[in-house]
This record gives C-alpha cells, structure tokens and sequence, in this order.
C-alpha cells in the first residue's frame, strides 16, 4: 500500500475497517469528525445514523454480540466522545469487541480547553482494553489494524481510537504497513489438565457452572459436547444463557439472585464446581463466604487476572475453552446426583399460576420463546433487553439456543441497552427476527433510538412491560427501605403507541391477559417494526430473590 | 497492610503510567513511592512502584500484566520498599 492510493487519514481509515472486513458502522457526525464522515461520503462502508452516541455504542456491541464480529462506533470530541462511555463500559464489563473512533480538536489546539475538547483518552483507560491517539497521519493503519487485534485477543473488548482533525486531513506521505501489530496474549499458566481430571474422578457431585466466555470464545459446541460425555448438570450466568441445550434434563438454569430454586440449592450443594468463562460476579455468588461452601472449584478461563479474584481455586484451567473443554471429558459415574439434579428441576419448575387479574410477565415471555420454538424460529431470533425487572423474567422464562441469541447488560447493568442493542443486532443479521423486550424506565433513556429504526425500516419488534414504575427500584424499596417508594413512579409515561405511531411503527397495547395469544402472533407475524405494550400490575415482583449478603439457599419467593 | 515493590517494564508511550497509576488505585493498592526513566534508546521505561494493601500482590500484577504497554513486572520481594513509612 502506498501513499499514491490514498489522499488523506480520513480516507485511509475507512479503506483500512474495510480490510478488516468491516462493512457497517454505527455514529454520529460533529465538527471534529467531519473529515471523516466527508471521507464517508465516497465510501462502501454502511454508516447507521445513531440519535445519540450512547445509541451508537450500544448498536455497535448489539452487532458484534449477535455476529461474532468486531463492533465499529463513531463519535465526534468532546461530547460525543464522553457519550460513548457508558457503551465503553458496557463492553468492557462484558468482554465484547469493539472499536471507537473519536473525533478530538486539531493538535495544535489540544490542550487549550478547545471548543469540544475533552480528554478522551484520560476518560476512555478505565473502561477500554487500551486507547490510542494518532499523532502522526502514517501511524493510522498501524494503530487501526492493533485496535481490531486487541479488541479481539485474549479476553475480548473495547478500544478507542482518537484521530485529531488535522491527522484525519492530512496527506499521507509514506509507504504504509498494516502488520505493525503489538499483540499482547495473557500471561497463562499452562494448562492443568492431569490435576483436572483427577478433582473430576474424585468429585460425586460436579457441577458446571457456565459462563459468558463459552460463547465469547465460540465454544458452545465443546460445551454441549463436554456434557453430552460427562453428564454433567449444569448452571448458567446471565450471560451464559443459551450455552447450554436448555431441553438437557440436568440443566437447572440461571444461578444467582434471581436464580431458580432449584440451580441455586443444587450449586449450593455440589462437591466441585467447574467455572467456565464464568468470573464469580457478586450477583451470582450471593455471599462468596456461603458459595458452594463444599465445593473444591476448577475453573476454566482465557484471563488469569479472574484466577483467584473473588473465590479461590483448586485447579486453573487457563486457555482456549475449544482446546480445553475436550481434555476433560470423560464419562463420569454421577448416576444419583444426575437424578438429584433432575428431581429439584421438577420439584421447582417454573410455576405460571397468577393470582392477579391482569397480564402476567413471565408468562406472556415464557409464550413467546415457546411460540418461536413452535414455529421453529428460536435459533433465528434474538431477543434483546433492557436493565431492570423485565431483564429478569427474560432470563428466567425464556429459552435461548445461543448466546449470540440473547443480548443483555450484565456487569454493567445499564438501562437503555435494548433498543439500541436490538437495532445492532437487526442490521447484523438481516434475516432474523429481533425482539427488544424493554421496561418502560429503560426505554426511554435511549427512546430517540425509535428514529434509527424508522430511518433505516428495521423490523425490530419491541416488547415493552409497562408496570409505570421503576420496578426493579420499586421492588428493592418494598423490600429493603421500608415501602418508602423514593422516585420509582413513572405513572406520567407519554403515550407509547402514540410515540411509536409518531415513528412510522405499527403499535399496539394490550390490558388482558387475554388478548396476549393474539397479540403475540400479530407482533410476530408483522412485517416491519413493531411495538407491543403490555400493562402489568406495578407490584409484580421478581421471585426468588437473594438478599444482599445472603448465601444463595436463602432466597425469598414471596412478600412476608 | 503489606508492601511491595514491582520493577515493570513498559513501553514508553503517553498513557502507560496514566494507566499503571489507574489500575493500581482501583485495585486498592496505595502507592508509597515511585521511580521511573527511560531506558537508554528512550523506546522503553523502567519504573520501579512500591504499594500498600491487604489485597493480593499477584493479582495486581495479574491486572497489570493485562495493559498493552507493559512488557514486563517483576515482584521484587527482597528490594527495601521505597516506602519510608
């Protein structure tokens, strides 16, 4: 490559994401990007008009979390940088790849205070993997071609690219190499596959618990072949959803605060607990000291910095899970802890009965993942959410085939992800149907986002639960602050079918139970966007619930 | 509270101590002390970082081990801390 192919940084960025085979990208133009987005101009590259930057990042990590590949925002300085940062953390948190491309003021007005001039970078080092700063036009393709092999090395995640204005402006003037990489692999022990194996001879009543790396790191296969041969029960994080076949008889579910009954007592239980891509979150552990208190623990994971870090571990399997995951299974003689497994999954299934009059949540979720599989569609749909109760009964009441398949805020936790993660995940996988189930807290924080799918035509169908409360807030308050509901009444929403009407999307509400077959079908059965409010009485609660600082059998499934 | 000292390797670039002095905070060490220069062809820096913690060393240098810019970390468990406290 030399410098008679290109004019200026700005056109060499967008050559470069295109041999990284990039060909969408999500942003939002402003004074110090505009270069860049006039490079944009003549280039094949697909730009998606975000209405926020924070709505950029989000449909960035919804694309490469749905697609498996690299993220790619854009933002002007200043401001539209710092609105990228929840998005940052998000990924960061959640080990998804991305590349930010920062817009910053001309060099030689850094540090002047400049209008829209922030430290980005300042800003950006605690919630990246790195970030860099072009300061010379010939470092660009260098830099560009570290960030997507960062982003995807090791433990994956975000990194930030701010080009100043003038460098996205100036002439390229030498020959240019692209393998200019610094790859930095994790520091691993080797793999203690000998030790494995003889804690898993021993163990009686081994339990997998499965995390978000399984899918990170394209597993999933290793996995259920891993427990085909083993027979292991087995648990999910949040963020594990969908690794595990949810029809095997010894799969219990998600574990944690609000976790099944029955994963929670059987991990509880357990005499070793094998972690895979799992990193013992507190929202899982409930109170570490009570953790699986007679388990010794393998654990499986790319990143040695989680080795030891909130529980200690009796093997360290470190590495690739594709690698990893076939040396240890082996048959295993667990007959009665099988059977064990599988009568607390029976004892404590997932119950519809409701006392309320209304439209009960969890079963109207639990109909929609059970419509898809009927309609054989459940591996072509991803289901998208926001933060907050709705997330919650998503997790607990539908089944997943993939991780790609369901896309969620979890170490972050930040509301407003949904809609804009489900506008990612649209564009990634066009043939697929995307449903956005938000609360109605949540979707307002990133609700201008209604205007991309209009723009765009994106058939995005978004299920929203309307307790007209900040209901994960309101519960917490019910049961931890003595009912005094501080700020959680969101009884003065707007009109959401008017709202989504004023966006060109089809909508609907609906007030009983029912009306929600019909609902459902006509949602799904519908061409373009879609937006299917359901009212829900405001004290509907997530059950069970872990209390703060409790151990995991001490969960709470009613109000006293 | 323990003290360590960690004799780290970097690259010498704009952000690498930004970063070192930010991982070393959130993880909940105290720094004590600090030394660095660069080597002779400038392209690498040589510091020398004493902390306080009850937290474990090795995953601070886990954590560190983690950032781009960083060649290499060494615990120098016999070196005095540069800390005079």
């Amino acid at each position: 490559m030399t410098s008679k192919q290109f004019k200026s940084g700005a056109a060499l960025l967008f050559k470069v994401l295109q041999q990284h085979d990039v060909k969408d990208v999500f942003g939002y133009p402003g004074g110090a990007i505009m270069p860049i987005y006039d490079a944009l101009y003549d280039s094949d590259v697909k730009h998606f008009l975000c209405r926020h930057e924070q709505g950029a990042a989000f449909s960035a990590i919804g694309y490469a979390r749905a697609s498996g590949k690299v993220g790619v925002c854009l933002a002007t300085s200043g401001p539209g940088a710092t609105n990228l940062i929840t998005g940052l953390a998000d990924a960061m948190s959640d080990s998804i790849p991305v590349v930010a491309i920062t817009g910053q003021v001309a060099t030689k007005s850094m540090g002047s205070d400049a209008f829209q001039e922030v430290d980005i970078i300042g800003l950006s080092l605690a919630c990246t993997k790195h970030s860099f700063q072009v300061r010379d036009v010939n470092d660009l393709a260098g830099i560009l071609t570290q960030a997507f092999a960062i982003a995807l090395e090791g433990r994956q995640g975000p990194v930030l690219v701010d080009i100043p204005k003038d460098i996205q402006l100036a002439q390229v003037e030498q020959a240019l190499s692209l393998v200019n990489q610094k790859n930095k692999t994790d520091a691993q022990e080797p793999a203690n596959v000998g030790s494995a194996l003889a804690l898993l001879n021993q163990a009686k009543k081994p339990m997998l618990y499965v995390g978000g790396g399984v899918g990170m790191a394209g597993a999933v296969t290793q996995l259920r072949e891993f427990i085909n041969i083993t027979g292991m029960p087995s648990v999910a994080t949040l963020k594990g959803l969908g690794a595990v076949n949810s029809d095997d008889d010894c799969y219990l579910g998600m574990l944690g605060m609000h976790g099944r009954k029955a994963a929670n007592l059987a991990v509880q239980e357990c005499d070793l607990l094998i972690a895979v891509g799992a990193r013992f979150d507190d929202r899982v552990t409930g109170k570490l000291a009570e953790f699986a208190p007679h388990a010794k623990v393998i654990h499986f994971d790319i990143d040695q910095a989680e080795i030891g870090k909130r529980r200690g571990v009796d093997v360290a399997v470190m590495g690739d899970l594709k690698v990893n995951l076939p040396a240890l299974a082996i048959p295993l003689a667990i007959t009665e802890w099988q059977e064990h497994c599988q009568q607390l999954g029976k004892e404590f299934a997932n119950d519809y009965t409701y006392l309320g009059k209304g439209i009960y949540a969890p079963a109207v979720l639990n109909e929609i993942s059970n419509t898809l599989k009927a309609n054989n569609q459940a591996e072509h749909t991803v289901i998208t959410t926001d933060v907050g109760q709705h997330q919650m009964w998503t997790a607990q009441h539908m089944d997943f085939t993939d991780p790609s398949n369901f896309l969620t805020s979890g170490g972050q936790g930040a509301m407003g992800f949904g809609l804009p993660a489900a506008i990612g995940a649209q564009i990634s996988r066009p043939q697929d149907t995307v449903i956005a189930v938000c609360g109605d807290g949540s979707f307002m924080m990133n609700v201008q986002e209604l205007g991309t799918i209009k723009r765009y035509q994106l058939p995005v169908k978004i299920v929203l639960v309307d307790n007209s409360k900040l209901g994960m807030v309101r519960q917490w308050q019910q049961l931890f602050f003595d009912e005094r509901y501080s700020e959680t009444d969101l009884s003065d929403n707007p009109d959401f079918v008017a709202l989504a009407q004023a966006f060109n999307i089809k909508a609907k509400i609906i007030t009983e139970k029912e009306q929600v077959s019909e609902a459902i079908e006509e949602m799904l059965s519908h061409q373009g966007p879609y937006l299917l409010q359901m009212k829900i009485d405001a004290f509907d609660n997530v059950w069970p619930l872990v209390p703060p600082d409790t151990a995991n059998d001490k969960m709470i499934e009613s109000i006293k | 509270m323990t003290n360590h000292t960690l004799r780290i390797t970097a690259e010498n670039q704009p952000t690498v101590m930004e970063k070192l002095l930010q991982v070393t905070r959130y993880r909940g060490f105290i720094v004590t002390g600090m030394t660095m220069f660069p080597e002779s062809d400038s392209s690498l820096l040589t510091i020398e970082l004493s902390v306080q913690s009850d937290n474990s060393i090795e995953h601070l240098q886990y954590q560190l081990n983690k950032l781009i810019d960083i060649t290499a970390i060494k615990l120098d468990s016999d070196a005095a801390s540069l800390c005079r406290t």
